[in-house]
């Protein structure tokens, strides 16, 4: 296990091997035979969680959490929960005003499930470091935020009512900085800005509503001296040239494009990028033999700035 | 002739991937008058069904939208009005095309989400088996 080679990684510098980041959110609650529920709101259980997953899979780096769900909670959306999934959000509370006439406020530590996150985080993070495994801290992009306060509307409102969209995603990437901070004062190694609707839309609209809405995120990271990335899912061929433009340290992508596309736009922007094992056709399904993919993998992303990931 | 349009959603699963999720609402959220006018189910290929249907229909990339049998909205989240016009060039029948044409400036209405997306299965078949 090597935070260091992780940290690298992400920063786009060469390691003498790929480190190996499983992106196990829920999983760790299924390797300790415990409900999703139950396990994302009770910080013992989550931190025990974490770290015996990060031990099975001798992990150089694994996420606190991936839960999209985080910021929205803290803002007052409503979830509903489900025993072997994260938490859907159910309402939205921009659904038909702006962030300020919903009367919607800055989260704190406090906020929803913030004093979980704190807590297991204190818990699992020296643990974590025994075992050299680095933390990342997974905060919800400003597109994913805004539609989670504003509901689908949204993707519709950023090309009719663009002075509404940009109120949602603008209050979406200030909330988003706070995370930053928290992640960063929770000792977390590498913070990502996961945003995996912004794979949705168009190029110019992203420069438009994502652009400028995570600036606030990244800077908080800096500031905090730690490493950034941007994670985004689905495909985002027509956006990715966007995703590098970010003043992110480096980016991650799912399982849906094509790697030696995205190395070569990752050297090309100096960025640190990982992802792409096929995390549904050969870890969940077993349609493609995990074993080759991952073989593919490696070869393809080399040893300047990559981590071996799923997609 | 069917009297309903039939729109299928391909998704990873629409509880875990937020994507998944805003396409299958960007459908659940459609007003009444639309709802009446359409049928439409979750795909997850997390499941054999959903597996089945991806490749019967050529998918290529998730999540997408298809409408009566065309992959429209392919990692794209549509806007309402597009979502309308893609419809409405497939409708059964020009009365229903009217009708569609119509509702154009109507848009989304979150009122009924919840109980459409469940009579959609939305999130109720995302296992792998």
């Amino acid at each position: 296990m090597a935070k260091q080679k992780f940290i690298d990684a992400v920063r786009g510098k060469r390691t003498e091997t790929a480190p190996w980041v499983p992106y196990a959110g829920m999983h760790c609650a299924f390797v300790i035979n415990e409900p999703a529920d139950k396990y994302l709101q009770d910080p013992q259980i989550l931190a025990k969680g974490l770290v015996e997953t990060a031990k099975k899979y001798k992990a150089d780096g694994i996420p606190l959490i991936f839960d999209l769900s985080v910021e929205a909670h803290s803002v007052g959306c409503e979830l509903k929960w489900w025993p072997d999934n994260v938490p859907s959000v159910t309402t939205h509370p921009c659904s038909d005003k702006t962030p300020a006439e919903a009367g919607l406020q800055m989260p704190t530590k406090d906020s929803g499930r913030w004093p979980v996150i704190f807590e297991a985080a204190r818990i699992a993070k020296p643990q974590l470091d025994e075992l050299d495994c680095g933390l990342i801290g997974g905060l919800c992009g400003p597109l994913t935020l805004a539609s989670h306060l504003a509901g689908v509307r949204i993707f519709t409102d950023v090309i009719k009512n663009k002075e509404f969209a940009a109120s949602v995603c603008e209050y979406a990437g200030k909330v988003g900085a706070l995370s930053a901070q928290f992640y960063a004062e929770m000792g977390c190694d590498v913070i990502a800005i996961i945003d995996p609707v912004a794979s949705q839309i168009r190029s110019a609209t992203f420069q438009e509503f994502v652009t400028p809405n995570v600036s606030a995120a990244i800077n908080a990271i800096h500031d905090a001296g730690k490493t950034s990335t941007f994670f985004i899912c689905g495909d985002a061929t027509k956006v990715l040239k966007d995703v590098c433009a970010l003043n992110t340290h480096g980016f991650a992508i799912d399982e849906q494009l094509n790697m030696n596309f995205v190395r070569d736009l990752a050297k090309e922007s100096g960025k640190g990028f990982g992802g792409n094992l096929k995390l549904t056709l050969a870890l969940s399904l077993g349609l493609l033999s995990p074993r080759e993919d991952a073989i593919v993998s490696l070869a393809a992303g080399g040893h300047v700035g990559y981590t071996f990931a799923p997609g | 002739m069917a009297d309903k349009i039939t729109i299928d959603v391909l998704t990873l699963d629409s509880v875990q991937c937020a994507a998944c999720g805003y396409m299958m609402e960007s459908i659940a959220a459609l007003p009444d008058d639309i709802q009446d006018m359409i049928q439409y189910s979750e795909w997850s290929i997390k499941n054999k069904e959903g597996i089945g249907k991806f490749i019967e229909m050529k998918g290529k990339v998730l999540p997408t939208i298809a409408i009566e049998g065309d992959l429209v909205f392919e990692s794209i989240i549509p806007q309402y009005e597009e979502l309308i016009d893609e419809m409405a060039k497939r409708a059964p029948s020009e009365e229903m095309k009217n009708r569609l044409m119509s509702l154009r400036d109507e848009g989304f209405d979150f009122a009924k989400i919840a109980e459409n997306l469940k009579k959609a299965g939305a999130g109720l078949k995302t296992k792998a088996g």
